[in-house]
């Protein structure tokens, strides 16, 4: 079996339900890939999402999932992921999912490092409630009618905040480069802490404008630097239409102790007068 | 022997840094050591530093359920913010007022209770002393009134400060000693406790007796956020779950510790967050969730008063609603309230395995007074085996036999949970409706088939005699639930004595409603007395939206912060019977 | 990142060769069950055809394997002109209620590609086995695409715009 038909056996019974010409697609088929390439376990391996369209990706796995509620993909996988470390523990889910109503989590997962992979599907709209502007929306956007005059704020920068906050590995996809995303998401499984892919995944319905993204997306000219510094600088002077790794640093996860060196009946007995 | 023989209530005061809660949590010790139960509930306010504070004590030869409705003695380094506590400290003629003669200006609010007022010169006396203490001063004067051995003392004051160096310990017993020598004119107002007892007794709080059911029903993760009164219970296991193999990880608000557990829950540990209403209040969406997709978890909610950020450091029963009712949707789950400090053991662990075996959330509702009083109680029975809950997950499944369906419906209506690693069992779970192997729905029939399953499985289940416990019988009743079950006991055996018997129900089971089970202890019921702290009567009105209740009935429905006292619920019973005449 | 053209070995250029068209087929296979979601039958038995066809060759491809043992190769570790593999069509390519005519030029894209990638390793590879399977890939790539160019002359006087969406995405619920 080549790593194409594996790819399939870790594709569920449930067919997609993304518009035709959707980004989402090309991730879906590069996550499979990826796991075909690492050959990991699918009893063993876990994709959680929040809600929104991005979000019903799991479902179409046949990998262990939760599809939660929405923004809560972070937190759920991190429970998961301490609970269970010897699994491999994806989270996935969109833009307004990630960090909108999810932002806060988006800051603390970076910050806590656990080995986990974050895959943020970018199309800077909110789709499965039919296309109000998200945080990464552009701010003379005016396609919506909750924002008539566009949200006049300056949208959201996820690498550059992934940074501050302390990601470890951070990355840009685009789901014009299913290859490229395939290679990003083998190396983000494969490191050893907190890994967010920024996909940019255009929307063929809301943001049908965003089929022009194949011509305006470019690799990044630097090859991933570990300097935060450097990175901030080169995220500064991007247009957010350059796809590939960024940054990649070792920093340390947070810890959990759990060598067994007490008895619950040693606990009792602290309250014995 | 009956509690009513004799019980001593003090209460010891001052702003904060006074020390009065660090005496509080000393003369209990002492008390225990000499082979007396007791209870010590805590009342403080807002501020971080120099709030006022005070220490509630009501000890005894016997277990001491809670508060009494008066106090026998007051002491109070100073008497700033008084009124704040007034309420809480009733005292009367009977009362003694030891007050440091620096502060002689005594508030009216307190004076107006005609209780007796000796003044000592606390702080005439701890200047004299190298590094002298007023409140170890007060503390020694309070063992010598309390006849408690001296060298009892001496060693609890010792293993309180070990941390504090030798000359602080040193300057504490001088203190101590100073306070107990002082040559007293006067006598406690009630006797000395008598007929101590050598059985094995814990000294503990709710929250620390819900943090170690929970650890015995097998929670080995938890995820929290810091919230008043609930995170000494969060600070009690932090370090010690860790020691069992598990782990508690401070998460960035309740929005996530609820997520992180549902998520380390579908891992196949066993999980718990703990939180106070207005986290609990943000994890209504999560429990949903948890409802939903069918994941065993506990929440402790150690109630404080409310709405919004209320009262967060005093006690009421007020989130029965949000705990009963708080998800959108049809949620059936599981709620839980223990009524006594062994009881917060007991039901906690309780609630961990009926979650497990419900694969549903359980609430359990402790509140302020449980979680943060101290309580000399006679030590529980041993548990046996408490790892147990850990394997009533692990699913039985064949590759052979049908494809696994993690929502499927059977008789009992609890499917097979597979747990991640698990081969041939692979499954999303989902909070969007969905059929029986989880593929999202939103078809008539699927949604009519998992609501009827996720009811079924809480209606089917047989949770034996647990429910509630009663005491008791007779045509006359009080129905009661959590922490004001003890004033309700307490009452009962007072109106026992003046030989008006009083049948007493308290539900620890909330949620499913045993309707059943209630019914039929009801049957010879005609007068129903229902007791509870909320103002808008909320437990009445959830017993009336689930139970046949008697024809006549009379609820005793009072807000925190101030306890329900026994004496209340008399008067309250005696209007009932009253008018039945 | 290995070009194409370099390769030496017959094992890996046909496990290179089986791949691209697995790739093709599969994906055309993703796109019918796409369509087919979304209630439009006739395109996704399109692409459904297009898939079997793909298969078809991919096992004639396999004919050539006989006894050999083919290495593992994945997609992203080639240099190819598009971001994909020269027949897979990309996922953005299509649309809601696209028309047969457009999937047909989706298909004769993909199928020129195909003819012009071999062509170039016919007449780049060092190894000469190779060049002369890779013209022969070639020629068959090349009847595809007058096939395909034949299909789409039969359904020319059938062709019409993209129908309307009746119901757009974005009326209020």
């Amino acid at each position: 079996m080549n790593d194409l038909a594996k790819a399939k056996t870790y594709k569920s019974e449930v067919k997609p339900i993304w518009c035709p010409g959707c980004g989402d697609f090309a991730v879906l088929s590069a996550l499979t890939k990826a796991f075909a390439y690492l050959d990991l376990d699918k009893k063993d391996l876990a994709v959680i999402s929040g809600i929104g369209c991005s979000s019903r990706l799991p479902a179409y796995l046949s990998s262990y999932g939760f599809h939660g509620i929405h923004g809560r993909a972070l937190p759920v996988a991190a429970g998961l992921k301490l609970a269970r470390p010897e699994l491999t523990v994806i989270a996935s889910g969109g833009d307004g999912d990630g960090f909108s109503i999810g932002g806060n989590h988006f800051l603390h997962a970076c910050r806590r490092n656990l080995d986990l992979t974050y895959i943020v599907m970018d199309n800077e709209v909110y789709g499965m409630t039919k296309g109000q502007a998200s945080p990464t929306t552009k701010p003379d956007w005016v396609d919506s009618p909750l924002t008539p005059h566009g949200t006049g704020v300056r949208p959201f920068q996820p690498a550059a905040i992934a940074l501050a906050a302390g990601a470890s590995f951070i990355a840009r996809g685009f789901s014009g480069d299913p290859n490229g995303m395939t290679k990003l998401i083998i190396d983000a499984i494969q490191h050893p802490g907190f890994a967010f892919i920024q996909v940019l995944s255009p929307c063929p319905t809301y943001r049908p404008e965003q089929k022009l993204w194949k011509n305006q997306v470019s690799s990044f000219p630097h090859a991933p630097t570990d300097n935060p510094l450097e990175a901030a600088t080169r995220l500064y002077a991007d247009d957010g239409m350059s796809s590939g790794l960024i940054f990649q640093s070792q920093y340390p996860a947070w810890q959990q102790t759990s060598a067994v060196t007490a008895s619950i009946h040693q606990f009792e007995e602290e309250f014995i007068v | 022997m009956s509690i009513l023989s004799c019980t001593q209530s003090l209460a010891v005061t001052g702003s904060g840094g006074s020390g009065a809660i660090t005496v509080g949590n000393m003369l209990l010790q002492i008390a225990a050591s000499s082979g007396l139960y007791g209870i010590m509930r805590r009342s403080v306010g807002p501020q971080i530093r120099g709030g006022e504070s005070a220490a509630l004590l009501r000890l005894s030869a016997q277990p001491v359920s809670g508060p009494d409705d008066r106090f026998d003695l007051l002491l109070a380094f100073d008497w700033l913010n008084a009124d704040r506590f007034a309420l809480e400290i009733p005292l009367d003629s009977a009362s003694l007022i030891i007050s440091d003669s620096a502060h002689s200006e005594i508030p009216d609010v307190i004076l107006q209770s005609g209780a007796r007022v000796i003044q000592i010169p606390l702080q005439q006396m701890a200047a004299d002393i190298s590094g002298g203490r007023v409140n170890m001063i007060g503390l020694g004067l309070l063992c010598a009134l309390l006849e408690l051995p001296s060298e009892l003392s001496r060693t609890v004051i010792r293993s309180t400060l070990a941390s504090k160096g030798e000359a602080a310990i040193e300057a504490a017993l001088q203190s101590f000693d100073a306070g107990a020598r002082y040559e007293t004119s006067f006598q406690l107002p009630c006797p000395a406790l008598q007929g101590g007892t050598t059985a094995a007794r814990w000294n503990i709080s709710g929250n620390e007796a819900c943090a170690l059911g929970a650890l015995q029903g097998g929670v080995r993760f938890v995820a929290a956020y810091p919230i008043t009164p609930a995170t000494d219970l969060l600070e009690w296991l932090a370090p010690r779950i860790e020691k069992i193999g598990g782990s508690l990880l401070q998460a960035e608000d309740e929005l996530a510790s609820i997520n992180m557990v549902i998520g380390a829950s579908f891992g196949g540990v066993c999980s718990m967050t703990a939180t106070s209403g207005p986290g609990l209040s943000l994890m209504a969406e999560g429990i949903g969730l948890a409802i939903a997709s069918e994941i065993p978890l506990v929440v402790v909610n150690v109630t404080r008063g409310g709405p919004s950020t209320g009262i967060p450091t005093k006690s009421e029963q007020s989130d029965l609603n949000i705990a009963l009712y708080g998800q959108h949707g049809d949620a059936p789950h599981l709620v839980l309230a223990p009524q006594n400090i062994s009881d917060c053991i007991q039901t906690t662990r309780w609630a961990v395995q009926l979650a497990e075996i419900l694969q549903t959330p359980a609430i359990v509702l402790s509140d302020q007074f449980l979680g943060q009083s101290r309580f000399v109680i006679p030590a529980p029975e041993p548990v046996v085996d408490s790892d147990s809950i850990a394997r009533l997950r692990q699913i039985q499944h064949s590759a052979s036999a049908t494809p696994y369906q993690r929502y499927l419906i059977n008789d009992s209506a609890i499917s097979p949970m597979a747990l991640p690693g698990t081969a041939g069992c692979s499954y999303t779970a989902d909070g969007l409706e969905h059929t029986c192997t989880g593929k999202p729905s939103s078809i008539a029939t699927d949604h009519h088939d998992q609501l009827d399953k996720r009811q079924h499985k809480l209606t089917r289940y047989a949770f034996g005699t647990q429910w509630a416990e009663v005491q008791g019988s007779g045509p006359i009743a009080i129905l009661c639930w959590g922490s004001s079950s003890m004033a309700v006991l307490e009452a009962a055996e007072r109106l026992q004595q003046s030989g008006q018997p009083v049948k007493v129900i308290a539900i620890r089971l909330l949620a499913p409603a045993q309707t059943a089970a209630l019914e039929r202890e009801l049957q010879d019921v005609s007068q129903l007395l229902v007791v509870e702290q909320s103002h808008s009567q909320q437990f009445y009105r959830y017993l009336r939206a689930h139970y046949a209740l008697p024809a006549q009935v009379q609820v005793y429905a009072k807000p925190g912060p101030l306890a329900i006292t026994p004496g209340q619920i008399c008067q309250a019973l005696q209007a009932l019977s009253g008018e039945s005449i | 990142m290995i070009k194409p053209e370099s390769i030496e070995d017959m094992e890996t250029f046909l496990a290179l060769s089986y791949l691209l068209e697995t790739e093709s087929s599969d994906r055309y296979e993703e796109l019918a069950d796409n369509m087919q979601a979304h209630h439009d039958p006739e395109i996704a038995h399109l692409f459904r055809k297009l898939s079997h066809y793909g298969e078809q060759h991919a096992s004639e491809i396999m004919e050539h394997a006989d006894g050999l043992v083919l290495p593992a190769v994945a997609s992203w570790e080639f240099e190819w002109q598009n971001p994909e593999g020269p027949e897979t069509t990309p996922f953005e390519a299509i649309g809601f209620h696209m028309t047969a005519d457009e999937v047909l030029h989706i298909a004769l894209a993909n199928e020129k590609r195909g003819r012009d990638f071999y062509a170039h390793i016919a007449e780049k590879s060092p190894t000469e086995s190779i060049r002369k399977l890779a013209a022969e890939f070639s020629a068959e790539e090349t009847e595809h695409v007058q096939l395909l160019e034949q299909w789409i002359a039969d359904i020319a006087h059938k062709i019409s715009a993209r129908p309307e969406d009746l119901d757009p995405p974005n009326i209020p619920e």
